[in-house]
């Protein structure tokens, strides 16, 4: 899940971001209201943690333009601000979760992940393909009831492409949905993660869910 | 609780009840001894035609008007009038044939002297009766005295004459006079009384539109201002306008809590949101000393920031609380400012020059520490919030034996509108990129200290967009 975190408190966004990132999250880091308007011109998010009160454009000003433009990441509004009005005025203005500082990391991570499986159109956090369970709160994925280790690049691609089923997804557009702008992933890269998962699926015994379309991409049927 | 108009209402009716009654019982006073003494005159009138119809001669008395078919209100059955006479008080004379064996009362009259009295008549109707003494008139005729030559008439004895007649006549005439007095009165009273209502309800009703308008505002409505139609009153206006006044100087207050209460909930809240998370993620990655050790410099710095935050509230309200002391001393203006600079910025505003305009030897004598923290302030403020290579200047002047000083900045986005708050605990207009130092406490601050130490602080922008803080009140030395 590719997030962008606005927020101009840089200690905030170093613990934040090596959090999230902890939890397979692709991170890009705005400082202001301005760096946002910006990621967002060239980059698609499936959300973006966003702060009230930031430099140069506040943070209500960056969900107006961004809803403006046709923008439909969803947004999760993260902000001191604890007051009944300050939450409707951010919802209304077309932000999708409110959460108040100070907060609880995990509830941060549960919501964000709340809002993949309302974006991908699956509801359930638990998804089962030919026998393969994907458990996006555990982050952990099992066969026939038995586990499958995998790496946290590997766990990304299954749970992106299981989400999306039937939908083909270039090399291109996997490193832009799944790795953040600082990580310079080439194609080869996400070719010997698909490689390394399909040989730990094999292990296990389960089917090979990855497809490959030549020419195309990938995608889980 | 009391109603001003039943009040006003209940007070001038009363009052008019009062006067109006009391010139009621005049008038009725006045007019009814007027109309007593006219009805006593005429009994008195026929009491001395009696008398002249009474003549002593030779034979002694004669009473001309017992005559017969003389005097016919004496001898009819019907509304009839009385006499009576007696010599010397006591020997009845003679009296009206009406009494029959009935006597008209006797009440003692000094010769010479009338009185009146009211009595019963024998006819058992009120009457009213005259008693009067006197001589009766010796009637001597000249024929007379040449045949009876020599026959003497004998000296007059005084007689007392009772004369009565009825009173209901008089008591009727009392009776019309009272009753179209008090009636008046009471149908003056009515009309008065609704008069009085109306228009003491005329009078009020500015007041009534008043607290009507005033019970229908609330902390929800703070907004509302009380307005009126038509001619405003001179006694309404001040109250009205005081009012308004009021209600603004609320709603300032209100709008002032409410932004503190968010600005201080966001300074407060974010520092704590960061040492949480850096708490969480810390044991996310305790395997990662590179990670953990940079979260505790981080620590180590929103510590710093909050226990900064938390010594300027202190400060604040030492400040409040009267606790702060000025402790005065001769302080050299323009190598202090320099030092002060130095010390403030300390690097972050590298690309940003101080500009003093500060007379060279001028000394002043004030508190060093608290100046050093307002200039600081108000250097750290210039250097944060004004553009890129912006020039901050600092200049001072002597005015009127006093030296004012002036820190003037170009600002970024800032309104007129702002000024009104910048004192305001947490108030900022708009973070700045990187900025974790400031906690919108800093003019506050200097405010505070200001006053402490006796100084003006006064804010400006103008039309150039740029910000001057002038102090004014410092003291230049007199050595």
């Amino acid at each position: 899940m590719k997030l962008l975190l606005v927020e101009d408190s840089e200690r905030l966004q170093r613990s934040l971001s090596t959090g999230l990132k902890k939890h397979g999250f692709a991170v890009d880091q705005a400082f202001d209201g301005e760096e946002a308007l910006a990621y967002t011109a060239v980059n698609q998010y499936d959300a973006i943690v966003l702060d009230l009160m930031l430099p140069k454009i506040d943070g209500l000003t960056v969900l107006s333009k961004l809803r403006n433009e046709g923008k439909d990441c969803h947004v999760l509004i993260l902000s001191a601000n604890d007051q009944t009005e300050d939450r409707v005025r951010g919802l209304d203005l077309g932000a999708d979760d409110y959460l108040v500082k100070p907060f609880a990391f995990n509830e941060l991570v549960s919501r964000l992940q709340a809002l993949n499986r309302r974006r991908s159109g699956v509801k359930s956090p638990v998804i089962e393909i030919e026998g393969i369970k994907v458990d996006s709160v555990a982050r952990q994925v099992s066969f026939d009831d038995q586990p499958v280790t995998l790496t946290p690049h590997e766990y990304q691609l299954l749970e992106f492409l299981a989400r999306r089923r039937g939908r083909v997804f270039s090399h291109d557009q996997l490193i832009d949905q799944l790795y953040d702008a600082g990580s310079y992933v080439t194609r080869n890269a996400v070719e010997a993660h698909i490689s390394a998962l399909r040989k730990r699926l094999n292990s296990a015994g389960a089917p090979n869910l990855v497809i490959t379309r030549r020419g195309f991409g990938y995608l889980i049927e | 609780m009391y109603s001003i108009r039943n009040k006003l209402n209940l007070t001038i009716i009363g009052s008019m009840i009062v006067v109006l009654s009391i010139t009621a019982g005049f008038l009725y006073l006045r007019v009814s001894g007027h109309v007593a003494k006219v009805f006593d005159d005429a009994i008195y009138d026929k009491a001395q035609a009696l008398i002249s119809l009474t003549e002593l001669d030779e034979e002694g008395l004669e009473f001309d008007f017992a005559e017969e078919g003389v005097m016919l209100e004496f001898q009819q059955h019907q509304l009839p009038q009385y006499y009576q006479l007696w010599e010397n008080g006591v020997d009845l004379l003679i009296k009206s044939p009406l009494l029959g064996e009935t006597d008209l009362p006797l009440i003692g009259t000094e010769p010479g002297a009338h009185q009146f009295a009211d009595m019963t008549l024998p006819d058992g109707r009120n009457g009213r009766l005259i008693e009067i003494n006197f001589l009766p008139r010796v009637e001597i005729e000249d024929d007379e005295e040449d045949e009876d030559y020599g026959a003497e008439i004998p000296p007059p004895k005084p007689v007392t004459m009772v004369f009565s007649r009825e009173r209901e006549s008089l008591d009727d005439t009392l009776f019309a006079i009272a009753s179209t007095i008090f009636g008046v009165i009471v149908i003056v009273l009515l009309i008065s009384g609704l008069l009085i209502w109306r228009l003491v309800g005329n009078g009020l009703s500015p007041l009534s539109n008043l607290a009507k308008q005033v019970s229908t505002i609330d902390e929800s409505n703070l907004d509302a201002r009380l307005n009126h139609e038509g001619a405003q009153s001179v006694e309404i206006a001040p109250i009205e306008n005081q009012i308004n006044h009021l209600l603004e100087r609320l709603q300032s207050a209100f709008e002032r809590e409410k932004r503190f209460s968010a600005n201080a909930a966001h300074e407060l809240r974010t520092p704590l949101s960061e040492l949480k998370t850096l708490a969480e993620v810390a044991k996310m990655v305790p395997d990662d000393r590179e990670q953990v050790l940079s979260f505790f410099d981080d620590i180590g710095e929103i510590s710093g920031q909050m226990e900064k935050m938390v010594a300027t509230l202190l400060e604040l309200s030492r400040s409040e609380a009267g606790l702060l002391r000025t402790d005065p001393e001769n302080i050299e203006l323009a190598g202090f400012c320099e030092q002060i600079w130095l010390h403030a910025v300390n690097g972050q505003g590298a690309d940003k020059v101080l500009r003093r305009h500060i007379p060279e030897g001028l000394v002043i004598n004030t508190d060093r520490e608290k100046l050093g923290m307002i200039l600081s302030n108000l250097f750290v403020n210039a250097v944060s919030y004004s553009p890129d290579n912006a020039e901050i200047a600092i200049n001072a002047e002597i005015r009127n034996d006093n030296v004012v000083l002036e820190v003037r900045n170009a600002s970024i986005d800032l309104k007129p509108e702002d000024i009104l708050h910048m004192k305001d605990r947490f108030w900022r207009k708009q973070k700045v990129h990187g900025e974790s130092g400031h906690s919108g406490l800093g003019l506050t601050l200097v405010d505070a200290l200001a006053g402490v130490m006796k100084l003006d602080v006064s804010l400006r922008l103008d039309n150039q967009q740029t910000f001057m803080v002038t102090i004014s009140g410092l003291s230049p030395s007199v050595h």
